[in-house]
């Protein structure tokens, strides 16, 4: 009896099951303005002082506000006021410091979270004042929290001598780490450059010039951050750790965080843009200016410039490793966006632009080209190809260059995704030149081949050996298809006559390599933390020299003239000076070759057709505030997609019955 | 019988000592800790940050001989953690080892336990039906579809089902996971359809070989009951690996249980996870040896723990 009663059981939770569609959401959300998208992966932390990747910040930064932001649709990117009232001005201080001040705009509170009832019963949310961004910065400084920015802020005058005090404090006092994380940072001492005007008021001093540091105020680490929120959410008695437990000033607040599924913002009815639409501040009203084409591409409906903002009443995330499982339940209206799936590049996109099949569908198409740079560096330490070969080594360098054609390197390998790279600024950074055509970087197989003779190697033969000339690549990749890609420069160089060897190891020896200055040849990049040519310039800079100080500058070039240039340049407003500046440095290195520039990536991203106001950006900013869904458009667009096909269903059941009953049957009759 | 079993207790250990051991020689003697930290503080972490990380992480204390404080090395606490299941932190995110077990368990569980019951339910019950009709044409169709069954990789039948029953039939959806109970079979659907078609075939075969041998065409629960010991060998070793979730299944799918966990700490070298996975999983092993030969001897009296 009970047996036929778990089989009834069963059969109608398998009908249950089988009435069902794909729909992957609850059906109550079909008509709510949610924006479904999906992460490859879990985030690694929401703290805002720690969390340094895209991936993160498509969570932190709609949820902890910063100071500044970057206009929304303004390029090159312009900054604007968020949490503070205005974009600060440099004062100039004796002693070649210089300080901003930022004035927050009063009123403003922090989402619902029981945490606040640390600082007196019954408190849901507290105002945001001036101490909390100190108190973030100081996070920052401290090492316990290993954040991966202390290098940039250590500008700030007394940065490095806090964290030093609290690392003595905290080995010489066993009670110390004990105290109240607040009560720690006041007992060091506070950091000296941040002086704090209660309750709004911040003068950040720093020790020397760095216009680029208004930049890292738009960037989530230098969110406020409420003291209670790190004492409360310590990992203790149940609750969460800060790193998994967000509490933000932004437009959305995390609702479900479980992180390797599912994670669900809400609106923050406490945002400031919430509370107070009459404000009309610039960080919460629909911007009303653009580049040219955003009026023609429907960024500038009047229904929508001047709005208050979020348009949004929740962002659904899912975290999908499968990128051809989730390009489908993007191509069947349960994902809002999507990268292009490499494996059907081809279906969705002929000629750069969407196929007929995706077009009819109504597909929104946006490219975007990223602030990035890759290219292969030389060492320029090294005897051959650096600087002590000198004229012979500039002629090689650029022989080597020659060979390179970025562009079939790109058709080949990322489906002609890309921009060939002329020089390290990528566009959207003040001092590109669209016009600009490095004479080095267009193939040209016997203009190298020539320049190769005249640096002593004729057909590439090492005359000391007779040989043909040994380099050796090094990479930090021992993948096959990293393999693959470094193969195509091989290749290239080989019709030269030049033998180049790829040495492949882990990353980790590779970095172990490049730090004992043992290699020649390598291939890197740099992606932009912020929109200014000195992110990109400085990669060369002679006194950030890998083999001198252990900077960036991996190719270990140094030049007199640029390094100044490179000075002068780095604290400039962006004025025709400035760019005269750029324009120089950019002919040294144009000379110099201490890089084969390679591209630029470029990223093709699909909207739905009931998207509205998506502009793709190269920076972590809070976009989603700006964004809005359709919701009846997508629920019938997406019903309309996803009818079920139920006569297999019938054909497979069918098919047993016809396989099976005359056995049975025969079976039976045989018996009687 | 006590004696036997203390003995195969202390030859459990021995096997999880073992195996700790040479966790820990692959672990902590060959992966560098500079590798774990860069990819838990990011590429352009510099290297204060990662120095930093390693500290935290206590990664820079001697691995095998302190000579001022011989228990302090990675050595004890790597045996003294596991051996009293105090598993620590993540490396990839920080996050307490075991809160995440006990997250990430139902979803397994919810994977597996309906495969593994039903999978056995209907195994049998096709085992007996092709046994039944042995030697008529349905047994031979039998054959033939159980071997095709068998032979096909689960891979294929992953993502053959997200293609025809998720993209082209679209009945269920194509991946994903949500623990509501209105969702939750809509989403399991599809993993345990694939689940079951991976495993019925070989299962079928072998259940039907073990009730041919044990007798004729005879009253049904005779067969089942000799065949026992067989089932028993054969279900009781894959009872403990229910908890350790279904490593293909749940990556593809994308269901967060501890399978896609052991998968996540292998890309994101996350060693104190991995080596808590290998750990729980030997333990587990261990104990399913222990419990199938308990087993033997209530079904079957002739066999005795000596």
């Amino acid at each position: 009896m009970s047996a036929r009663r778990l089989a009834a059981c069963a059969i109608a939770a398998l009908a249950a099951a089988l009435a069902c569609s794909n729909d992957p959401y609850p059906s109550e959300d079909a008509r709510v303005a949610v924006r479904y998208s999906v992460l490859p992966g879990p985030p690694k932390t929401l703290d805002p002082a720690v969390s340094y990747s895209a991936l993160d910040h498509q969570i932190t930064a709609n949820v902890y506000e910063s100071l500044l932001e970057y206009d929304y649709l303004l390029r090159p990117y312009t900054l604007i006021p968020g949490l503070a009232r205005a974009v600060p001005v440099r004062r100039d201080l004796p002693g070649g410091r210089v300080a901003y001040r930022f004035d927050l705009r009063p009123g403003m509170l922090y989402q619902e979270d029981p945490c606040f009832a640390l600082g007196g019963a019954g408190r849901g949310t507290r105002e945001i004042v001036a101490e909390d961004v100190a108190f973030e910065l100081m996070r920052i400084a401290d090492p316990a929290v290993t954040s991966p920015v202390g290098a940039t802020f250590a500008k700030i005058v007394g940065f490095e001598a806090f964290a030093a005090r609290l690392q003595q404090l905290r080995d010489s006092r066993p009670d110390f780490s004990a105290l109240r994380i607040d009560r720690q940072y006041a007992e060091a001492g506070g950091i000296e450059g941040l002086r704090v005007d209660p309750p709004y008021g911040l003068e950040v001093v720093l020790a020397e010039p760095y216009p680029q540091i208004l930049y890292w105020f738009a960037m989530p680490f230098t969110t406020p951050v409420a003291w209670e929120a790190v004492a409360f959410y310590d990992g203790q008695g149940g609750r969460p750790f800060f790193r998994d437990h967000a509490v933000g000033s932004g437009a959305f607040r995390v609702e479900e965080y479980a992180k390797h599924f599912r994670i669900a913002l809400a609106r923050n009815e406490n945002w400031y843009g919430i509370r107070h639409p009459d404000w009309h501040a610039p960080g919460a009203t629909y911007p009303s200016r653009g580049e040219p084409q955003d009026a023609g591409d429907g960024l500038l409906d009047p229904a929508t410039v001047g709005r208050p903002l979020p348009f949004l009443e929740r962002l659904e995330f899912r975290i999908e490793k499968e990128a051809i499982a989730s390009f489908n339940k993007f191509l069947q209206g349960y994902y809002d966006t999507s990268a292009v799936l490499q494996e059907s590049f081809d279906k969705v996109i002929q000629e750069g632009r969407l196929s007929p099949e995706m077009a009819a569908r109504g597909m929104q198409l946006e490219k975007a080209v990223g602030l990035d740079v890759s290219y292969i560096g030389f060492n320029m330490n090294d005897p051959v190809v650096g600087a002590p070969a000198g004229e012979r080594g500039r002629r090689l360098r650029a022989a080597l260059s020659l060979a390179v054609d970025a562009r079939e390197f790109l058709r080949i390998f990322s489906n002609g995704l890309g921009l060939p790279a002329q020089s390290p600024l990528p566009p959207g950074i003040f001092g590109f030149d669209p016009d600009y055509a490095n004479p080095y970087r267009q193939p040209d197989l016997d203009r190298a081949r020539e320049l190769l003779r005249e640096a002593g190697y004729p057909q590439g033969l090492d005359p000391t050996t007779g040989q043909p000339l040994h380099l050796s690549f090094d990479l930090g990749d021992t993948s096959t298809r990293g393999r693959l890609r470094f193969q195509y420069f091989v290749d290239e160089w080989s019709r030269l006559g030049v033998d180049v060897e790829i040495a492949a190891t882990t990353y980790n020896q590779f970095q172990e390599k490049v730090r004992k200055g043992a290699y020649q040849l390598f291939l890197w990049g740099w992606v932009a933390d912020y929109p200014d040519p000195e992110n990109f310039l400085f990669l060369l800079w002679g006194p950030m020299s890998q083999s001198s100080s252990g900077g960036p500058n991996t190719a270990n070039f140094s030049n007199r003239r640029y390094d100044a240039l490179f000075l002068e340049m780095k604290n400039r407003e962006n004025d025709p000076r400035r760019l005269r500046i750029i324009r120089e440095m950019r002919a040294i290195l144009e000379r110099q070759c201490p890089w084969i520039p390679i591209s630029h990536s470029e990223t093709y991203t699909l909207y739905q057709p009931w998207m509205r106001n998506v502009k793709p950006a190269a920076l972590s900013y809070p976009q989603a505030k700006y964004q809005d869904v359709d919701a009846a458009e997508r629920a019938r667009l997406r019903t309309a997609w996803n009818r079920p096909v139920v006569w297999p269903a019938w054909v497979l059941a069918a098919a047993a019955v016809v396989l099976v009953a005359p056995g049975v049957v025969t079976y039976f009759r045989e018996r009687q | 019988v006590l004696v036997y079993l203390a003995r195969r207790v202390a030859y459990g250990f021995a096997t999880v000592i073992g195996v700790l051991l040479l966790l820990f020689a692959l672990f902590f003697l060959y992966a560098s800790p500079t590798e774990m930290a860069r990819r838990a503080v990011g590429d352009k972490a510099p290297p204060e940050a990662l120095a930093q990380w390693i500290h935290n992480h206590g990664y820079d204390r001697p691995r095998l001989w302190n000579p001022e404080h011989p228990l302090d090395t990675l050595l004890v606490d790597h045996f003294r953690r596991m051996l009293s299941f105090d598993f620590g932190r993540s490396d990839a995110d920080d996050s307490p080892i075991s809160g995440q077990l006990r997250r990430r368990m139902l979803p397994s569980l919810m994977v597996t336990v309906p495969l593994f019951v039903a999978g056995l339910v209907i195994s049998v019950g096709l085992a007996l039906f092709v046994a039944y009709f042995r030697e008529t044409y349905i047994d031979r169709a039998g054959v033939v579809l159980c071997v095709l069954a068998m032979s096909v990789s689960i891979l294929l039948y992953i993502i053959g089902g997200q293609y025809l029953v998720g993209k082209v039939l679209r009945w269920f959806p194509i991946s994903g996971f949500d623990p509501t109970p209105a969702l939750v079979a809509r989403f399991l659907a599809l993993p345990w359809v694939v689940g079951l078609l991976g495993s019925v075939g070989g299962d079928v075969r072998f259940y039907r070989t073990v009730f041919v041998e044990e007798t004729g065409r005879v009253m049904l629960q005779h067969v089942l009951r000799n065949a026992m010991i067989q089932i028993l060998t054969r279900v009781v070793v894959q009872i403990p690996f229910l908890f350790t979730g279904a490593l293909l299944l749940e990556s593809f799918f994308g269901i967060p249980g501890l399978g896609s966990m052991t998968v996540d700490a292998i890309n994101g070298n996350d060693f104190s996870t991995l080596r808590v996975m290998v750990f729980i999983g030997t333990v587990l092993f261990v104990l399913g040896q222990i419990a199938t030969d308990v087993g033997y001897t209530l079904v079957d009296p002739r066999v005795r723990l000596e």
